[in-house]
């Protein structure tokens, strides 16, 4: 009785607004999400085409559909595409704005506003980076960029300035969103929830957002350093005036291999919440695997020159990195006992999403072991910059970051359209995107130690290439068909579905505990946290309800939302959380006017768009939060 | 949990703290740091894979007027700390005028150091060498650190302007913790740059 | 067509691979010639075989757990137990996820990075007799040998049984020079002069190929190694390092001069005529070659004739232009280059 009183209160506080406006002024992190996702599939779907056009292009030898120009562009983008506007935003901005907070029983992230924001300078740039290619003028010098091929000498013209631009203006979205999330489960986490009762999965996108906010910077500076040698004249990587050409590339992996954890670890996070609720038991090991999550980021900061082993650096300095390798293993081995041991003493229900959480176990450990050969210098001379190296990041990136994320749209596609997915279709799209990867990347490590060379448009015949690059096109068709029937089950149950309700899987975290789709507080009552797994603590959810019945702990007075302290989740007191705005996406439109007069060469005018950047940031820090004076 | 709050009500007798804002401005000033980290850690690659540093041709970076500055800079964490102590006190008026008091002296050292800046180019140019090339790199970006944190105190003076809010007490905080990290930057970037010449 | 069936074979088992590979139209890493390369590939082998136990071993508990699904009833967290099994897991996890990779890591660790490594690394000063410099070029290797006039493109002869000092450096951008039959690879960076010992245990010609991108025709950067007897070594040596052989006929002759007036001096040498351009390959040898542009081409009449007359289709975007020439003109030039033994 009482509580409907309150819930429609609640209802009315958090109001959006209506129609098309609500979307582009938007502040609350599950509309945030969704656009997220949206945008990213819509990435994907290019990067795939972008694939899908190497492949059909490398079906044979000497085929003509692509020439070196074009390819160079193509697999450049499609490098640049899946990396920074595919797997991160997909993670960070569609599954962390989603889920993070209901996870932490929030009612939205920390900075809502600068939540938009991100949103919508991603949009940004990646419109930015995807005019070049319809220009034709795309980045073409890989996705790693090295100079001095990359430099204003070998590669005059505008398609690497669109790369350093492109890539700062990405790394701005990105970086927000770190610091969002950072501050988010820092300080938003229900009273209650001490970081041993987070849930893993809030792990996983701290760690994630750690990596983000200390990796992007060192690629913003090198991404400056390059920008500024093509068009202001200076020598940071041009050895003749004693720059230094391998200062590009070192600074490139202090980013780059931090990076690649940054994308594998949200997928070990989604794991870590699918594992649990089809096993019916809490992850085995937790606090181990916890501290596995942030040490393999960690850890990963300290490898980067792996990369580097063919350039010559002295013996003692590969060996260092090499020793480093060997150590950054060690988080991931113990992460993949404690899920299978969780799968044999819990009991496994196969459905789809758990299906697609063993292939990626699958999948994870055949890339690990291959990045393992790789600590094995000689080894990795012999096979670096082959398609044997390109085996080993599709098996991990492809078959580690991407299964888990079609494993997570199926699991929480209930949450978040209230319906339920079809079982057979699911696991059919399973085995077909399984089979297909597999026959799509496992050759590649064949042909790779047969001496094929990545980053080829064309290869001649007589070298016994052929075969293998025949099935791995055949795979790429294969994989793409199965994720087309994964899209088309879920687009089809959206509309036919049968009804969800708020529990379907029995989940162990707290989004489960609420309706789907959840409505726009989240939380009708700041939910009481006594573990990581509570939805399954049956007491504290019956102490909920109680108390909405009451009306203690829901904060209906205003647009609220509880802050506690950091370590032990704390009560320490209320705050107004700002409505909607259209700051952000003004903000994000000014911003795109800096890059773009910048990419023009129109200094002048580009330093009068950021004052209309600063002119923005007035007027957004103009409206303060209504809150009475202490 | 000891003070965990069970009532409805209760909890608007909480005394309200510092917010989020803050760590907002942590989160900033951690990745700006780890940017100039990058910047630092440039310098010193380039130093060491040159034979002269300075190159011959190229003047060697003078010594003891941008320390001296710089120490003048740091100063002002002084009045920027005060000031944000003063206003969680209420004491509006000595906020202002300390906030005021700071800014002048950081107005004087980027006037100063601009005009400096300008008057070096005519000497050597970015384009010379790599040496260039991040000198005016890495001092141009903390320059420009040292602006910001300028347009910032304005707005903060202007916003106190209008009287205290809880909003306008954290924003003093965060400021005067953007400027304790610039003032240290600053330290750090111009001692990197003077090593050259020691 | 075996190779077809072959690789069909080695899709279900890589160890196949071991079986083909050497000679000139392989590029098999796992066909080794030289101690080096030996090492590597047998360090594969057992890396191998490791991996697939590791990969076997973590499928074999997945499918464990899919014998066991579902065997207690499904609100397993209800139970009073709402953790079973937890302390065996802890054991399990601590000892194959912490112990055990760690002594397989650290054992390779100090076998390939201990032991192998000082094999593959470049030679010491006194190990070699002869030192060989590979200079890349968008889009192709072009080869010296200090002490000698000599100088090639593309095919590059080492005598057997030699341990080489080959210095690779670049006069544009990132290449890497790599032949894995003989040995790992190793980069051009510019200002660096990087090394490697090139070493071939057996008389053959061996395929290499720039594995680093460096732009448009990374793809057609290819090269051989020639690896001959000691004699037949020192004999092409003093071949390559002598002058260009004059003309003799008239064809040859109107040939010479079409070279000399033309374009082609501008970018091309010929020792012991006036040309003496720097953009292309030295082609004071070129009949002697078996391959043109990177391995792309058979040095013969035909194919020699359709480089010069459309080197941008054969090569897109390689930095030869199309020159509009007479079917004389070009009859000659063909006829005086091929002449250059
Ligand atoms: C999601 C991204 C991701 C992840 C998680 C990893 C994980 C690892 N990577 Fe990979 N890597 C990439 C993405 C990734 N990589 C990309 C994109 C490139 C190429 C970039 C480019 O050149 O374009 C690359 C390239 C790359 C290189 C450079 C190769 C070269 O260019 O020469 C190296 C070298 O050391 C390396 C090593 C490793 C290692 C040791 C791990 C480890 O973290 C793996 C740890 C996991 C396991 C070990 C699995 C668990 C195994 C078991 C439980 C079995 C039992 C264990 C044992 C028997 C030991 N990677
Ligand atoms: C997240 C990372 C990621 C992912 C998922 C993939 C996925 C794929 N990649 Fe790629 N790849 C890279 C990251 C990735 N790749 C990187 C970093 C490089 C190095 C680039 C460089 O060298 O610089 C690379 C390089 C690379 C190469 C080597 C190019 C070369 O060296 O010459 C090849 C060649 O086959 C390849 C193929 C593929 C294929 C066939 C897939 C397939 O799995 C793709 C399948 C997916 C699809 C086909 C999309 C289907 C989606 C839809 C249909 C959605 C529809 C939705 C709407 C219409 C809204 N990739
Ligand atoms: C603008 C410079 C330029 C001009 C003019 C030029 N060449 Fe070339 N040539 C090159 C370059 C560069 C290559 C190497 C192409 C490659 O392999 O990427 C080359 C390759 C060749 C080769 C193959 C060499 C080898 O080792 O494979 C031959 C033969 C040749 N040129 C002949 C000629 C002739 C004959 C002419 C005049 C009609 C000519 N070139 C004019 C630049 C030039
Ligand atoms: Cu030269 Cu690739
Ligand atoms: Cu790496």
């Amino acid at each position: 009785m009482a509580t409907a009183v309150y819930e429609d209160r609640l209802e009315r506080m958090w109001q959006p607004r209506p129609g098309v406006l609500g979307w582009l002024m938007t502040t609350d992190h599950k509309r945030i999400g969704l656009l997220y996702f949206w945008t990213t599939l819509v990435l994907f779907a290019a990067g795939g085409a972008e694939a899908l056009l190497m492949r059909t292009q490398l079906i044979a030898p000497n085929q003509h559909l692509l020439g070196p120009a074009t390819y160079d562009e193509i697999f450049t983008m499609h490098g640049l595409t899946m990396i920074f506007f595919f797997i991160i935003p997909m993670t960070t901005g569609a599954f962390g704005n989603y889920l993070l907070p209901l996870m932490i029983g929030a009612r939205d992230m920390a900075f809502p506003r600068m939540n938009a924001l991100s949103y919508w300078v991603f949009l940004g740039s990646g419109i930015f980076i995807y005019t070049s290619l319809f220009l034709g003028m795309a980045p073409n010098a890989g996705w790693f960029d090295y100079v001095p091929l990359a430099n204003a000498v070998y590669d005059p013209g505008h398609a690497i300035d669109f790369f350093c631009l492109g890539i700062i203006f990405n790394g701005i979205s990105s970086s927000l969103t770190a610091a969002n999330f950072i501050v988010t489960i820092f300080k938003l986490r229900a009273p209650g929830m001490s970081f041993n009762r987070m849930p893993l999965f809030c792990f996983a996108f701290l760690a994630a957002s750690f990596g983000l906010l200390f990796a992007l910077p060192s690629l913003t500076a090198d991404s400056i350093f390059l920008f500024l040698d093509r068009n202001v004249g200076t020598h940071f990587f041009d050895v003749a005036h004693g720059g230094s050409a391998l200062l590009w590339q070192h600074l490139f992996w202090i980013f780059g291999h931090p990076e690649v954890y940054i994308l594998i670890v949200p997928a070990f996070g989604i794991a870590t919440e699918i594992i649990p609720a089809f096993t019916q038991r809490r992850v085995v090991a937790f606090p181990l695997v916890a501290v596995a999550e942030l040490l393999v980021v960690f850890i990963g900061f300290g490898v980067w020159a792996h990369h580097m082993f063919a350039t010559g650096m002295p013996t003692i300095t590969v060996v260092f990195f090499a020793a480093a390798t060997a150590v950054v293993v060690i988080p991931s081995t113990i992460q993949v006992f404690a899920w299978c041991m969780t799968f044999i003493t819990g009991n496994a229900r196969f459905k789809t999403p758990l299906l697609f959480i063993a292939g990626f176990i699958f999948m994870f450990v055949a890339g690990g072991l291959t990045g393992i050969m790789f600590l094995a210098v000689p080894f990795d001379q012999q096979v670096t910059d082959t398609y044997f190296v390109v085996a080993h990041f599709h098996y991990i990136i492809f078959g580690a970051a991407v299964f888990p994320i079609f494993g997570g749209l199926y699991f929480w596609f209930p949450k978040v359209t209230g319906r339920l997915y079809f079982e057979l279709p699911g696991q059919i799209s399973f085995w077909i995107i399984f089979v297909g990867t597999n026959l799509l990347f496992f050759p590649m490590h064949l042909v790779g130690l047969d001496g094929m060379p990545r980053r080829q448009y064309t290869y001649p015949a007589g070298l016994g290439w052929g075969p293998d690059n025949l099935a791995e096109t055949i795979g790429s068709y294969i994989t793409t068909a199965g994720i087309v029937l994964l899209l088309a089950n879920l687009v089809y149950s959206w509309f036919r579905g049968p009804v969800a309700g708020p529990d379907p899987w029995h989940g162990a975290t707290l989004e489960w505990t609420i309706p789907s789709p959840p409505p726009e507080y989240n939380f009708a009552v700041i939910p009481k946290v006594s573990s990581a797994y509570a939805n399954w603590d049956y007491e504290d959810r019956e102490e909920d309800r109680r108390k909405l019945e009451q009306g203690a702990m829901v904060l209906e007075q205003g647009h609220e939302q509880p802050v506690s302290s950091t370590v032990d989740g704390w009560w320490r007191e209320i705050v107004e959380m700002p409505h909607d705005s259209p700051w952000p996406i003004v903000l994000a439109f000014a911003l795109s006017l800096v890059f773009l007069f910048v990419l023009l060469h129109l200094y002048t005018v580009a330093c009068f768009a950021a004052g209309a950047v600063g002119l923005t940031l007035l007027g957004w820090h103009g409206e303060e939060p209504q809150e009475s004076e202490a | 949990m000891s003070d965990y709050v069970a009532g409805g009500r209760a909890e608007r007798t909480v005394p309200r703290s510092t917010g989020v804002g803050i760590w907002g401005m942590a989160m900033l000033v951690a990745s700006e740091v780890t940017l100039f980290g990058t910047f630092i850690g440039t310098y010193y690659y380039l130093r060491f894979t040159d034979l002269h540093w300075p190159p011959p041709g190229t003047p060697e970076p003078r010594v003891v007027v941008p320390l001296v500055l710089a120490g003048v800079l740091a100063t002002t964490s002084l009045p920027m700390q005060l000031a944000a102590t003063a206003v969680r006190r209420g004491r509006l008026w000595r906020a202002r005028a300390l906030l005021v008091l700071a800014l002048l002296v950081q107005s004087g050292y980027l006037g100063y150091e601009v005009h400096d800046y300008v008057h070096q180019l005519h000497a050597s140019q970015p384009q010379d060498n790599a040496y260039s090339s991040i000198y005016y790199t890495l001092l141009g970006a903390d320059h420009a650190h040292v602006g910001v944190g300028i347009l910032l105190g304005i707005w903060l003076l202007w916003k106190l302007g209008g009287g205290l809010t809880p909003y306008r007490r954290n924003a003093t905080q965060a400021v005067a913790f953007y400027w304790h990290a610039v003032n240290i930057l600053t330290l750090v970037v111009i001692g990197v740059l003077t090593s050259a010449a020691v | 067509m075996w190779r077809r069936g072959l690789a069909a074979v080695a899709l279900l088992s890589p160890l196949v691979l071991a079986g083909c590979g050497g000679g000139a139209n392989t590029q098999n890493s796992l066909a080794p010639h030289s101690h080096a390369a030996a090492d590597i590939t047998n360090l594969f082998w057992v890396m191998m075989a490791v991996s697939f136990g590791g990969l076997g071993l973590v499928s074999g508990l997945l499918i464990l757990a899919w014998v066991r699904r579902g065997k207690r009833g499904f609100r397993a967290a209800d139970e009073d137990d709402p953790h079973p099994g937890e302390r065996a897991a802890w054991w399990v996890v601590l000892g194959m996820g912490v112990v055990f990779p760690l002594a397989v890591v650290t054992t390779l660790f100090i076998v390939s990075d201990g032991l192998i490594i000082n094999v593959t690394d470049a030679p010491a000063a006194s190990r070699t007799a002869l030192t060989v410099e590979a200079i890349g070029h968008q889009w192709y290797w072009e080869f010296r040998y200090p002490g000698t006039a000599a100088v090639t493109a593309d095919e590059m002869h080492i005598p057997v049984d030699t341990p080489v000092n080959l210095v690779a450096t670049t006069d544009d951008v990132i290449h890497s020079f790599w032949v894995p039959e003989l040995n790992r690879k190793i980069d051009t960076i510019p200002g660096q002069r990087n090394r490697i010992e090139l070493y071939a245990n057996k008389v053959g010609v061996y395929r290499g190929q720039c594995a680093e991108f460096c732009g448009l025709q990374h793809a057609h950067m290819s090269m051989l190694v020639f690896v001959q007897s000691k004699a037949a070594y020192r004999k092409w040596l003093r071949d390559q390092a002598a002058p260009a052989r004059s003309p003799a006929t008239a064809l040859e002759r109107k040939g010479e001069d079409a070279f000399l007036n033309g374009a082609c001096s501008s970018c091309h040498t010929i020792r012991g005529t006036s040309a003496s351009g720097f953009v292309g390959p030295d082609l004071t040898h070129l009949g002697s070659r078996t391959t043109l542009a990177g391995v792309m081409l058979r040095n013969d009449p035909a194919e020699l004739a359709r480089w010069i007359s459309e080197p941008q289709q054969v090569k897109p975007g390689n930095e030869m232009p199309d020159l509009r020439l007479s079917a004389a003109q070009l009859r000659a030039l063909v006829a005086y280059l091929e002449s250059l033994k």
